[in-house]
């Protein structure tokens, strides 16, 4: 690595010394070279006096060191019992729950459309009872009272008293069925009028699959008075004028459970109040839109009832021909309860 | 004299050829930034560019100020080092 010897002379040492200082200076030249350069560099690019501070700019930005302070000499926890007004809602909000707060209130979270949604349909199906055919639910209507009118969803639905459905969208309670002693006259007569009038019948049709057809006719024939007219056209339009018998005698039938002709129909409800129970199960972990198409397949499965709606007794009496062709000669062997159910069922 | 010019010329090729060079520069820079020679120039720089305004510095400028400052400014014990590392190299 060594350089060829040099001989060691006198002046040719000075001159190696005088070599070694040259090598020397060149390299002290280049450092200085380099500073310059970069110097230079700075001061064209602006940066070069960037780390000079006036007094002022110093004095703010010290750091803080006082306990309960950051270094910057904020609180850290100033914001904890602070509310905020909700520039929606205008309710007072805690600070902490601000956030959330807002994201159910402007509708804007994950979770709130979900939320909304829900609301939305369950008053969609509401308001979608009326022309709606089918049962839409097997229903407990313990909670339905002719004199509570609190909710906003009650009044509507006891609205609608043509014969059309009294609906509950939220509370699936299958423990039983229909209480007539809290009903009024007029709920009466649309319970008898669309529901199935076994007492304590969780089915909202006419022809629920719990009860016979015998049964059924029992039933009316208890809590009305009187034996269905005899199956002909005529006796359609007579059934247009019936008019419920009052209260009181109404009501006086009523002891429903101790009547030995109602036993059958006892098992057969509690029965069927387990086989709903379940039902019931399933259908509350769903959405109320699939709530609906559930109980409507069930539903279209056994009844091919005709189509609820109020109509004239030609109509009615068309429709029940129809769906009696459609389901068959099988069926028409049974056309004595079912011919009257069909034209009794509108009073 | 040319034969020590052409002896001048060998060495410093040989010194560049070999790396040498380069690692002493290197030796240089980091000991001068030790020394704290750099941030005293750096001072000295400042002044001059606030004497000839900010905009109207040039690089001409800058080397004619610093060389000569420069040179003064090293501390003897890097110079030795350097001298002796430069001796031996040559030795």
């Amino acid at each position: 690595m060594k350089m060829e010897d040099m001989p060691l002379s006198g002046p040719d040492n000075t001159r190696l010394e005088a070599l070694v200082h040259d090598i020397y200076s060149e390299l002290v030249d280049d450092a200085c070279l380099g500073l310059s350069f970069e110097v230079h560099r700075a001061v064209k690019q602006g940066y070069f006096f960037l780390d000079e501070t006036d007094q002022e700019s110093m004095k703010e930005f010290e750091i803080v060191d006082q306990p309960g302070v950051d270094i910057f000499g904020q609180v850290y926890n100033q914001w904890k019992n602070k509310e905020c007004e909700c520039p929606n809602c205008k309710r007072l909000i805690a600070a902490s729950r601000f956030a959330p707060h807002l994201e159910k209130c402007l509708g804007m979270g994950r979770n709130s459309s979900r939320i909304a949604n829900r609301r939305l349909a369950t008053n969609n199906t509401m308001s979608k009872s009326e022309s709606d055919q089918e049962d839409n639910d097997d229903l407990n209507d313990n909670d339905w009272s002719y004199g509570n009118q609190t909710s906003p969803r009650r009044s509507k639905s006891l609205k609608h008293k043509n014969g059309t459905y009294f609906f509950r969208c939220r509370h699936y309670n299958y423990s039983s069925g229909i209480n007539y002693e809290t009903l009024g006259p007029d709920e009466v007569r649309s319970v008898l009028t669309t529901g199935c009038v076994m007492p304590r019948c969780p089915g909202r049709s006419q022809r629920c699959p719990q009860h016979t057809d015998e049964q059924r006719r029992a039933a009316r024939v208890f809590l009305l008075g009187r034996p269905p007219p005899l199956p002909d056209v005529d006796a359609v339009m007579e059934s247009d004028t019936f008019d419920i018998p009052d209260g009181q005698s109404l009501m006086s039938r009523l002891q429903w459970e101790d009547s030995p002709d109602v036993s059958p129909t006892d098992s057969a409800s509690s029965k069927a109040t387990c086989c709903a129970q379940n039902e019931a199960k399933t259908l509350r972990s769903r959405s109320s839109a699939q709530k609906m198409v559930f109980i409507e397949n069930k539903l279209n499965v056994k009844h091919c009832a005709p189509p609820r709606k109020l109509y004239s007794s030609r109509t009615r009496y068309a429709l029940f021909r129809n769906t009696a062709e459609r389901r068959g000669e099988a069926r028409e062997a049974a056309r004595g309860g079912q011919f009257e159910d069909v034209m009794f069922g509108h009073f | 004299m040319s034969k020590d010019s052409q002896m001048r010329a060998a060495i410093n090729q040989k010194l560049i050829e070999m790396g040498e060079r380069e690692r002493l520069k290197e030796l240089m820079r980091a000991k001068l930034v030790e020394c704290g020679w750099k941030d005293q120039l750096k001072a000295h720089c400042k002044d001059v560019i606030i004497e000839k305004g900010l905009e109207h510095v040039t690089v001409e400028d800058l080397v004619t100020e610093v060389t000569p400052k420069g040179r003064a400014l090293v501390p003897d014990s890097v110079k030795k080092e350097l001298l002796q590392r430069i001796r031996a190299f040559l030795a």
